[in-house]
C-alpha cells in the first residue's frame, strides 16, 4: 500500500535512533500504518480498545508512580513498580508535549511474566494507537498487556 | 521498438530535467547563505544559515547548556535572540512563560538560523570550554550503574564547583546516527586535578547510557563540554540535609569530597535510599567521610531487602527516613538529586519539616 510523504516521514523517523537507541519498530518490517492497524484490530478482539488501555496503564503509573521505585499491589495478583531516571524525550509524531524518562512494570505474583511500559508510550496508544513494531525494546503486545492489566 | 525506445528515451530525459532542476532550486531555496549572529553586541559570528542557532553556537565552540541533544525536551538551551527569530514555534511554547516571552527568551535548539541574528548569552556560558579526555577507568558500582573516570588530556584541567555537570558527546555508532551531548553531574575529588568522574546509570534505549556501557571502553577518548549548573553548597554554615539515590550521588559526592579537602565542620547528613541491598554502593567511601568529617552522618535506607539479602540500616522509602530523622527543620537546608518523583515526594516532606522553599535545592534534570 502505498505511503504518503508524511506517513513515510513518520516511519523513517520510528525506525531511526534520534530519539531513543534503536528506534520504535525493531525488526518490523511493516509500515507504521500496518503495525497500527493489525494491533488495533488485535486489540478489538480482545475487547479493548487504544484508549481503554492507555487509560488503565496511566492509572497503574500513577499509582505506583508515589512508592518511589517501591513494588505496589494493584490486584490480588498483580503488582507494579515505577522507576525514573532523569530526562525526558519527545514524541516521534514531533507534537508539542515531553514526557519523562519513567518505566512502569507489572508483574505475576509468584512468576516472572512481567509486561513494561514508558510514559512515552502511554501517549503513543492514547494518541496515535501506536504499540511500537515488533522487535522494538518498548513493544506492546496486546496479549499479554490486556490479560495482566484487565 | 523504435516508438518504445523513443518513449523511454522521452521518459529519461524528463526525469533528468526534473532531477537538475531539483538540485538547481535547492541551491537557492533551501540556501539561506551566510547569516550574521552578533553576540550581545559585541562580537559577530558569520555561518552557514539553515541549522539550528544551538547547532551553529556549538560549531563555534560555544556549548550552550543542553540536557536532550538539541531535541527540544529539556528547556535548558534557552537564550534571548533580539532580532531575526521569527515567531515562537510551537515547539517552544511549553518551555517559555509570560516573562520569557517578553524578553524574548527562544530555546535555541528550535530556533533555525535563516538570516541576521541578534543575541544575548550570558557572560559565564562563553566561558564553557570543550574538553578532551581519555577514559582510563571503567567501574562497576551496581549491576546498572557504572563509574567513568576520564582524564582531561586538552586543556588538561577544568575549573568547576562542586555540584557542577558536563555534557558528554555521544559519537555516532550502529544505534545512533548522530552525535548527541548528554548531561551528567561530576562526582570527582575536585582535589583530583585532571580528573572527571561520572556515575552513570543505563537507560533502556539511552542513546548515550548504551554507548557507555556497550561500547566505551577503557582508552577511549571522550569528549565533554563543561561546566554548567547553579546546583552548589550554599556559604551560609546551616545544617544541610543531601537527599540522592542511584547515580544522583554523583554531585553529592563531589560536594563530600569539597568538604573534606577543606576541613569542614559543617554539620550535615545523607540519607542514601535505594530499593534493594545490591543497590547500595559507594558504603565504604561514606563511612570514610563520617570519620574524616567532624558532623557528618551517613543514613542508608534499603525499602524493602530482597530475599536472601542481610541488611541492618534503616528500611523503607528515604522519605519515610528523612521524616524520622530530621529535627531542626526550621534551620537547615536541602539538597537533593535524582528523579523528579523522588524530589517532588522529598520536597513535600521537607516542607512539612518545616524547611522552607528558599532553602531547597535541587537537579531535576527533567
Amino acid at each position: 500500500m502505498k505511503q504518503g510523504p508524511e506517513v513515510q516521514h513518520l516511519d523513517m523517523a520510528l525506525r531511526s535512533s534520534t530519539l531513543v537507541a534503536g528506534g520504535f519498530m525493531g525488526y518490523d518490517p511493516r509500515s507504521v500504518t500496518e503495525v497500527i492497524d493489525t494491533d488495533a484490530g488485535e486489540l478489538f478482539r480482545l475487547g479493548v480498545t487504544d484508549k481503554e488501555l492507555a487509560a488503565r496503564m496511566k492509572e497503574i503509573t500513577q499509582k505506583a508512580a508515589d512508592a518511589q521505585g517501591t513494588w505496589v499491589e494493584i490486584d490480588p495478583d498483580h503488582e507494579a513498580q515505577v522507576d525514573e531516571t532523569r530526562g525526558a524525550t519527545a514524541c516521534p509524531w514531533r507534537h508539542r508535549g515531553r514526557y519523562f524518562k519513567r518505566v512502569t512494570t507489572v508483574r505475576r505474583k509468584n512468576s516472572d511474566e512481567t509486561i513494561r511500559w514508558s510514559d512515552l508510550n502511554t501517549h503513543m496508544v492514547d494518541a496515535h494507537g501506536f504499540l511500537e513494531g515488533k522487535g522494538s525494546m518498548f513493544r506492546i503486545e496486546p496479549a499479554p498487556f490486556v490479560r495482566m492489566l484487565f | 521498438m523504435g516508438e518504445t525506445f523513443i518513449s523511454v528515451l522521452i521518459v529519461s530525459s524528463i526525469g533528468a530535467g526534473l532531477a537538475a532542476l531539483l538540485v538547481i532550486s535547492e541551491m537557492f531555496i533551501a540556501n539561506y547563505g551566510a547569516c550574521r549572529i552578533s553576540i550581545n553586541d559585541e562580537r559577530d559570528l558569520t555561518v552557514q544559515g539553515g541549522t539550528s542557532l544551538l547547532s551553529v553556537l556549538t560549531a563555534e565552540k560555544i556549548f550552550i547548556p543542553s540536557a536532550c541533544g538539541g531535541r527540544g525536551t529539556c528547556g535548558l538551551c534557552k537564550l534571548k535572540v533580539l532580532e531575526g527569530a521569527g515567531a515562537i514555534l510551537p515547539t517552544e511554547e511549553p518551555y517559555l512563560d509570560k516573562r520569557e516571552r517578553e524578553q524574548n527568551v527562544r530555546l535555541s535548539c528550535q530556533v533555525k538560523v535563516k538570516n541576521n541574528l541578534r543575541i544575548n548569552i550570558p557572560k559565564e556560558l562563553l566561558s564553557i570550554r570543550e574538553y578532551v579526555t581519555r577514559c582510563v577507568k571503567i567501574e562497576d558500582l551496581t549491576y546498572d550503574i557504572k563509574m567513568f573516570r576520564l582524564q582531561l588530556v586538552k586543556p588538561a584541567t577544568m575549573e568547576y564547583t562542586p555540584g557542577q555537570y558536563v555534557q558528554l558527546l555521544t559519537p555516532v555508532y550502529d544505534r545512533s546516527p548522530v552525535e548527541v551531548y548528554r548531561a551528567y553531574s561530576i562526582a570527582s575529588d575536585p582535589a583530583d586535578k585532571g580528573i572527571i568522574e561520572l556515575i552513570i546509570r543505563l537507560v533502556p534505549n539511552g542513546i548515550c547510557t548504551t554507548y557507555c556501557f556497550n561500547h566505551l571502553k577503557e582508552g577511549d577518548e571522550v569528549k565533554i563540554n563543561g561546566p554548567y549548573g547553579e546546583f552548589r553548597l550554599s556559604d551560609t554554615g546551616a545544617p544541610i540535609v543531601f537527599i540522592a539515590g542511584g547515580s544522583g550521588m554523583a554531585p553529592i559526592k563531589c560536594i563530600l569530597h569539597h568538604m573534606e579537602n577543606t576541613g569542614s565542620k559543617r554539620e550535615a547528613v545523607y540519607y542514601f535510599g535505594a530499593n534493594v541491598v545490591k543497590e547500595m554502593f559507594y558504603l565504604d567511601l561514606m563511612r570514610r567521610f563520617e570519620s574524616e568529617l567532624q558532623a557528618f552522618r551517613f543514613v542508608s535506607v534499603v525499602a524493602k531487602p530482597a530475599e536472601g539479602e542481610t541488611w541492618d540500616g534503616e528500611t523503607g522509602l528515604v522519605t519515610q527516613a528523612v521524616q524520622r530523622g530530621v529535627k531542626n527543620g526550621a534551620i537547615c537546608e536541602a539538597y537533593l538529586c535524582g528523579s523528579p518523583g523522588m524530589i517532588d515526594a522529598s520536597i513535600k516532606v521537607l516542607q512539612d519539616l518545616g524547611v522552607t522553599n528558599d532553602r531547597i535545592f535541587y537537579d531535576k534534570f527533567a
